[in-house]
């Protein structure tokens, strides 16, 4: 059997047995809160975990992943899994458990932000998991991935197991053509405004999203934001130009009109979602996942009217895009507990992505699974090729929150240089301290 | 009961012995941790490696520290301002509304108190809904009926600090309501009948015998008020995060910025330090003013 | 100004007032009954053409937000127990005991009040660590118990300070102890009081938000003011109607306790002491 057909079928039993067998579980309590297996089980491992899967509100997604995750416990006999939820306040979650880890008291197992990741290497609390995966599984990776999970020695020491990327969203009533340049996605934006719109909308207030949204336009300048050391240097030399230039461009939309001001307080993706819904705006800078949510918010004939496209660039052959997504690492020193941990990222990884539509990050899983290979789904793996991670430092939250403070200063009529300035002079002092 | 047994002659010591030892863990103990934290090198990745100056010097050459203060600043002291005048409006209200025997007076004070036992972080949450600028969004929304608007309550730099204020008085207002509500009742109500038989003005009654009765009261809920405030982050948080930009994030925000996304323990340390210090010089002013009077 | 005229002017401003206050609660209410598409139509579904209690259904039918509510309030009356039990007898020594540096301590307590607990949160964090402590709800109860404290021991020993002296010292006379004075005597006559503070400290500590989110790492342990933050900004689509229902379950108990015995919390509140 090929792992295509087994991801399937896994993928397909389990969504079937959630379908019948949900009730019967509940009453023998394999699954509960703060739990995942028997609850005499002699041995435990702790799991910190967002609650977009196993937890989820919408009931099937949470049974699917109920079933996967019983299922996958029979390799571990004796085995319960003690699970801990997090925030979706993520900067702070994750700061909160690298202390905690740093303090010996962390989670066995959990989910870090591939944001966060950096820090967790640095304060070298994440267990290598080479033991349950082969070197033709890390070589896979897309190389952008593998450099972040991976050291020098060549240690696995976390899984990425599904990426994200930032894409431009339009109703093509309003918007046919799909914007490949800072110019037209200007004359689209202003175009829908005088049609009544709200204009382009994207994220610019004081969060994450801000940040990562963006940066697709800074890399597509020319930047970098950090050295080779790891030293921010993006408000130096070359770097400082397309800072400034993909400031600009934020702040020239919003003061020619293309972009309503509001876009500075936009801090949730959800906020474009109900935009849409409301028929407010045909335009919005968003992330890969929302295509499924939006197709559940939508009618169906409007929903249908909805195209994505690759985020535009400051010309037409110059395009990047913010890659984010999600890494589990073990940090237990319990050899047993890395294996069950690793065991973990791969149900995600394989027949967990399936059941989310969400981005593998390593190529056998598309080929291995047709849920991959929709039209919405090939493209974003072609717009991955643009695709960049955010720098794996340690630094990295506080060049995020510098850029969160830039691009609020320049929305709100802030000199782009100067604003350039202060955030590269805040982020290299925060960086001598760390 | 034999004398000997009897606790209060070991001196106050016993009766104050689990308040104190409670305080001398719970505060004075991390208190003096904290400071000795602000004379390292401590992140939040690594123990301290060294004893320096080095935090206090990264705070006081920080540029956006100016920026912080003066946000700091305005919406504690429009906080304070606002809260202590509407405060003593309403109360001043209500207590006629009481001596007329008017009805709805209690149902009124009672929705007052509601705003302030919301927890912080629902507040933020609340007045975030409130003032989303969405086109089918709450306060604008109801502004477009009547024709006004749209308001940039939270992406204009400026709005956002009125914004931040106005959530912050919609809880707190009801502190200061009830310490002017119970100082009214305590008056001396024959100062004011005398003042009437005086022939004076319902203003002047109020600025020369009501006001300055109330001084104390005044003076006692400015200062709870003040540090109350500048402890203020949670509905902050919830609300804008301290943006557009920097524009609402003040220093407590800042405190919990630099500790919980920059990492920064040490400096962290130093701007919790710089927060009590302030919280005591408002303290220490208002013990000052107290003194002078008596 | 005096008369009808008067009277139709204080309600005119008591309607501003009231518009103020319960505006952004109306407007929640409204959003709560409201169907996903009703959120979209703004002020127009003020009242919602359909009012759905699906929002509050789905809210607490799940078990996590029961034990959310749950946790807040061992939280909350924990941590009042101890700031009431803590301080009682601090205000007692306060208010009739005599000894050197009375003011200069009773000053010290009243300072610690100005000590956000921010600033001792990181230290406390790694304190409970090596005690073993973290995660724990006595960690959490023990420091509200300890933010309670000061305005606990203010409120008290005014409440102590109000009680006739004479009362105390005819029972001293009859032979009694000064401890059986205390249990005979005084606590029966500041028991309103000791009610209020209780209760007072248990409002404060459900709103509390910073202390439970750094020293409770599992979701299970959360009170409910930290869990809020997790229906902020859930991942599925639009979701303030629940976001609105969430809340509304959130602060109406506090609100319900607090309306409930409003008469005897504003008065302990006010009982003089904060009058300078």
């Amino acid at each position: 059997m090929t792992i295509r057909h087994s991801l399937r079928l896994t993928a397909l039993s389990a969504a079937l047995t959630a379908g019948l067998t949900a009730p019967s579980w509940a009453q023998e309590d394999m699954v509960t809160r703060s739990r995942v297996g028997p609850a005499d089980a002699p041995n435990s491992m702790s799991f910190r975990l967002t609650a977009f899967d196993l937890y989820a509100q919408d009931p099937k997604t949470r049974a699917t992943f109920e079933a996967l995750y019983l299922d996958m416990l029979k390799q571990f006999p004796g085995w319960k899994i003690d699970t801990q939820l997090q925030t979706n306040d993520i900067g702070q979650e994750q700061a909160r458990m690298l202390e905690q880890a740093r303090a010996g008291r962390g989670p066995d197992c959990a989910m870090i932000d591939s944001s966060s990741l950096g820090a967790y290497r640095a304060a070298g609390v994440l267990q290598p998991m080479n033991a349950s995966f082969s070197k033709a599984e890390i070589d896979d990776l897309f190389p952008f991935v593998r450099k972040a999970v991976t050291d020098d020695q060549g240690n696995l020491l976390a899984y990425w197991w599904f990426t994200d990327l930032r894409v431009l969203y339009r109703d093509t009533r309003v918007v046919p053509e799909a914007p490949q340049t800072w110019a037209q996605a200007q004359a689209a934006g202003l175009a829908s405004a005088k049609a009544g719109y709200e204009g382009l909308l994207f994220s610019g207030g004081r969060w994450e999203g801000t940040a990562l949204d963006w940066l697709g336009n800074f890399w597509a300048s020319g930047g970098d934001l950090v050295d080779a050391e790891g030293a921010p240097v993006f408000g130096l030399g070359e770097n400082r130009a397309a800072f400034i230039t993909a400031l600009s461009y934020y702040a020239d939309l919003v003061t020619s009109g293309a972009s309503p001001a509001r876009v500075a307080s936009i801090t949730n993706y959800d906020d474009f979602l109900a935009a849409a819904a409301a028929g407010s705006t045909a335009m919005f800078v968003g992330g890969s996942w929302q295509y499924e949510q939006l197709r559940g918010t939508l009618a169906p004939e409007d929903f249908a009217a909805w195209e994505v496209s690759e985020l535009p660039g400051p010309s037409a052959d110059a395009g990047a895009t913010g890659a984010g997504g999600w890494t589990i690492g073990a940090m237990s020193d319990d050899p047993e507990k890395v294996k069950l941990c690793a065991a973990i990222a791969k149900l995600y990884a394989g027949p967990g992505n399936v059941a989310q539509g969400l981005l593998p990050t390593a190529t056998a899983y598309y080929k291995a699974s047709d849920v991959f290979s929709t039209p919405t789904n090939l493209a974003y793996s072609k717009f991955l090729e643009h695709g960049r991670p955010r720098p794996g430092v340690a630094i990295y939250p506080e060049i995020a929150n510098q850029i969160e403070i830039a691009i609020g200063a320049v929305l709100s009529g802030g000199d782009p240089a100067e604003a350039t300035d202060r955030a590269q002079q805040a982020a290299q002092s925060a960086y001598e301290r760390l | 009961m034999s004398r000997a047994a009897d606790p209060s002659r070991a001196g106050p010591w016993l009766w104050l012995g689990p308040a104190l030892l409670v305080l001398g863990a719970i505060y004075l103990w991390p208190l003096l941790d904290a400071v000795r934290l602000a004379f390292t090198d401590a992140t939040l990745l690594r123990a301290p490696t060294r004893v320096s100056l080095d935090a206090f010097a990264a705070v006081l050459s920080d540029p956006a520290l100016p920026g912080i203060l003066r946000v700091t600043g305005i919406f504690t002291a429009a906080s304070v301002i606002l809260l202590q005048a509407l405060g003593l409006g309403i109360a001043l209200l209500v207590h006629r509304g009481d001596r007329r025997g008017l009805p709805g007076m209690a149902a009124l004070r009672a929705l007052v108190l509601a705003a302030w036992v919301v927890p912080g972080i629902a507040n933020g949450v609340i007045w975030q809904i409130v003032f989303s600028e969405a086109p089918f969004g709450g306060l604008n929304a109801v502004l477009a009926v009547v024709g006004l608007g749209p308001v940039a309550w939270l992406s204009d730099p400026a709005l956002a600090m009125l914004s931040a204020i106005i959530a912050n008085i919609w809880q707190g207002t009801a502190f200061s309501m009830i310490l002017y509500y119970a100082a009214l009742k305590g008056l001396d109500p024959a100062l004011q009948e005398a003042a009437k038989v005086d022939g004076a003005s319902a203003l002047d009654r109020f600025a020369l015998v009501t006001l300055p009765q109330l001084k104390g009261t005044i003076l006692a809920g400015s200062v709870l008020v003040t540090i109350q405030t500048l402890g203020t982050f949670d509905s902050i948080l919830a609300l804008t995060g301290g943006g557009p930009g920097q524009a609402t994030e003040v220093l407590s925000l800042y405190t919990y910025n630099t500790v919980f996304r920059g990492f920064d323990l040490s400096r962290g340390a130093v701007l919790a330090l710089l927060l009590a210090a302030l919280s005591l010089a408002a303290a220490a002013l208002y013990a000052l003013i107290l003194r002078e009077r008596r | 100004m005096t008369g009808r005229w008067g009277d139709i002017a204080t309600y005119a401003a008591l309607a501003l007032v009231a518009l103020f206050f319960l505006g952004p609660l109306a407007w929640l209410v409204s959003l709560a009954l409201r169907t996903p598409a009703e959120v979209y139509q703004g002020a127009a579904a003020f009242i919602p053409a359909h009012p759905t209690g699906a929002n509050f259904v789905q809210i607490l039918s799940d078990a996590a937000f029961g034990q959310y509510l749950w946790n807040g309030v061992k939280l909350s009356v924990g941590g009042a127990s101890v700031a009431t039990l803590c301080a009682a007898p601090a205000a007692w020594a306060f208010a009739r005991l005599d000894f050197a540096g009375r003011a200069g301590l009773l000053w010290a307590i009243l300072a610690v009040q100005m000590i956000s607990p921010l600033v001792i949160l990181i230290p406390l964090y790694r304190y409970f660590d090596a005690l073993g402590l973290l995660d724990s709800h006595a960690a959490v109860i023990a420091v509200y118990g300890a933010i309670g404290i000061p305005l606990t021991v203010w409120l008290l020993s005014a409440a102590f300070a109000r009680i006739p002296r004479e009362l105390e010292e005819a029972a001293r006379l009859d032979g009694h102890s000064r401890l059986e004075t205390l249990v005979l005597i005084t606590l029966p006559l500041a028991a309103p009081a000791l009610a209020a503070a209780f209760v007072l400290n248990v409002v404060m500590n459900w709103g509390q938000f910073l202390v439970p989110f750094v020293l409770l790492g599992s979701e299970k342990s959360w009170p409910i003011s930290v869990a809020i933050y997790r229906f902020a900004g859930s991942t599925s689509a639009s979701t303030t109607q629940l976001l609105a229902a969430a809340c509304l379950i959130a602060l109406l108990p506090a609100i319900a306790v607090f309306l409930a015995l409003q008469k005897l919390l504003t008065r302990a509140l006010t009982g003089g002491a904060l009058k300078g």
